[in-house]
């Protein structure tokens, strides 16, 4: 087992070299560079190609990679071009608020799909079936910020439940801990809500398929002719033979949950690494752009892995081929 | 096939027909009625859908924008699809050391976000319906390899293959009249799927600017424009939203339900459904 996750840990740099380097040349594939943007006329071109050559900017491509490479392994990750920030600075600013969102959502999806998939496997082809499937492939089906747009509608507009966007209100910098903590809740209800509601639907259908498929095993059927109750069979024999694959599929669906969520957070104005990503692809920060790529890519493998890794703790013969 | 995919067929062809059916008539989705520029006007008898902001007919800005969705669908996920079925094929066909560089370049490219990616090159790019179509087809080739790979692999080793082989027959022969085949159901689902995903990618990167550009319609660049006037005419920003859900859930059923139509496999995990 520890040789199988090391061996995979070892895969993962190869993986990470690739992905920068590939987000790397697309980005300077860009005509034009970020110099030009914040010079006004008068700087004369001497000034231009001192600045240029001081970011590096005239040495050949692989050269700014290595180079790029060498620092961010040293820690620095470069300066945003337009705030001066340190951009892994800049970034770690904006994770807590990101990772609050997404863990929540995604422990609250988890909270969801498992009853919801097992009452729809166990009541397969009923209209409560019917109706969680097709709610489940509407929300599966809606543009996520469509979805935003339209619960601040609804909710800020129309009812005025909800603030339609933001973190927390400044007015309570000064305030006690749990005054500011309930305030950011009820500021991230929406957005919550917005992740939610796009992100049950691939969970419970997996869970759904996962149940029909154990309820038609001979041990369930072993089990039933023991005189084991149902609720029992339900809970204690299916339950626990769909948590493990489905910890799997959860970890091939978060690349979409984080990507998804950076638009929600553009929406809302949370400030997580998802608006900072935005607002720096409108202001070509590539700086910043290398940065939340390297994290978000970090995220994404690191999800597989840990999915993988259970897979292979439930199932011993993955160790065994790799 | 259940209610669902039947209405879902309807609904999808009912949109072809009306968005191929709009290119012959003369009808001018920028035509703006003056009277009613900055005063967007609600659904109406004359205007069933309303106006938007620069007095613009919704309904037939809804038109137009289904053809530039449909449009996109179709070609970015040919693109995907020619990409993704050379590079499966080949890789599955080949093995070895080719197959296992392709594998891990496919890894690669997954473990990037895909979404964000389409957003710098948008902007690296001048953005357009073309460009669109590109890059949406270039960077969501890769399920469709692996899949096809995969079906590839099984299916390579199964002894039809093998009495195909003994008849000797070509190797280029038996990969594409024999064995290619056997990989068609889950591409044609793949594809079904693949194309909500990039009708809903179109939508977005159109709301945030670096899709089609205005004046031409597109559902998303719709939307884009609804932003200035939530509270006074929600109308603009609930007819687009409502017609891409309707057609990326069309695409899904109907891919749902060729996938239990199509694959053995899904029959058994679903028995009394047919």
């Amino acid at each position: 087992m520890i040789r199988y996750i090391s061996k995979r840990l070892l895969a993962l740099i190869p993986m990470l070299l690739g992905v920068t380097f590939i987000a790397f040349i697309i980005m300077k594939a860009a005509p034009g560079d970020p110099v030009g943007m914040f010079m006004d006329p008068s700087v004369n071109l001497e000034d231009i190609n001192r600045i240029r050559s001081n970011l590096g900017f005239d040495k050949p491509i692989h050269i700014q990679y290595l180079m790029w490479l060498k620092n961010v392994l040293l820690g620095n990750f470069g300066y945003s071009l337009i705030s001066g920030k340190p951009a892994l600075q800049a970034i770690l600013e904006r994770f807590p608020a990101t990772l609050l969102l997404s863990i929540s959502s995604l422990c609250l999806i988890l909270l969801i799909t498992f009853p919801l998939g097992i009452l729809c496997g166990y009541k397969k082809d009923t209209p409560i079936d019917d109706g969680i499937t097709v709610f489940s492939f509407l929300g599966l089906s809606m543009p996520s910020f469509w979805l935003g747009l339209m619960l601040i509608l609804l909710f800020s507009y129309q009812l005025n439940l909800f603030p339609t966007s933001g973190f927390m209100d400044p007015l309570l910098y000064g305030e006690s801990f749990h005054k500011k903590a309930g305030n950011i809740l009820y500021h991230m209800c929406l957005p919550l809500l917005t992740i939610i509601i796009g992100g049950i639907a691939g969970l419970t259908r997996y869970n759904r398929f996962g149940i029909i498929k154990i309820l038609g095993q001979d041990y369930i059927t072993a089990a039933r002719a023991r005189g084991v109750s149902e609720s029992r069979i339900l809970f204690k024999h299916a339950f626990k033979n769909i948590l493990l694959p489905i910890i799997t599929l959860l970890g091939l669906d978060l690349p979409g949950l984080i990507s998804g969520s950076y638009i929600i957070e553009f929406i809302f104005s949370w400030p997580g690494m998802g608006q900072l990503a935005i607002q720096s692809v409108f202001q070509r920060d590539y700086p910043i752009l290398m940065a939340v790529i390297l994290f978000s890519s970090i995220l994404i493998i690191l999800g597989t892995l840990i999915a993988d890794i259970c897979y292979a703790y439930i199932d011993p013969r993955i160790t065994k081929k790799g | 096939m259940t209610i669902k995919v039947w209405l879902s067929i309807a609904y999808l062809i009912g949109l072809l027909l009306v968005s191929i059916g709009v290119t012959f008539t003369n009808i001018d989705p920028t035509y703006m009625q003056t009277e009613f520029i900055g005063i967007p006007q609600p659904p109406s008898l004359d205007h069933i859908f309303g106006t938007d902001e620069l007095g613009r007919d919704i309904f037939v800005r809804s038109i137009f924008g289904a053809r530039i969705s449909l449009i996109v669908g179709f070609i970015s996920v040919g693109i995907s699809l020619i990409i993704g079925v050379f590079i499966g094929v080949i890789s599955g066909f080949m093995g070895g050391l080719f197959d296992e560089v392709v594998m891990r370049f496919i890894d690669v490219l997954m473990a990037l976000p895909t979404l964000f990616l389409i957003l710098i090159i948008q902007v690296i790019l001048e953005p357009s319906i073309i460009n669109i179509m590109i890059v949406i087809g270039a960077t969501s080739w890769m399920g469709i390899a692996r899949l096809v790979r995969a079906e590839v692999l099984s299916v390579k080793e199964r002894v039809f293959v093998t009495a195909v082989r003994a008849r000797g027959i070509k190797e280029r022969k038996a990969l594409f009249k024999h064995i290619f085949p056997h990989t068609l159901n889950p591409i044609i689902v793949a594809a079904m799927l693949g194309m909500g995903g990039a009708i809903l990618t179109e939508s977005v990167l159109s709301f945030l600017g670096l899709g089609v550009q205005p004046p031409h319609p597109s559902w998303g660049n719709m939307l884009d424009s609804s932003l200035g006037y939530m509270r006074d005419a929600p109308w603009m920003a609930l007819i687009p939203g409502i017609l891409i859900t309707c057609t990326v859930l069309s695409l899904n059923f109907l891919g749902d339900g060729l996938w239990l139509l199509l694959d053995p496999k899904a029959k058994d995990a679903n028995v009394k459904r047919t």
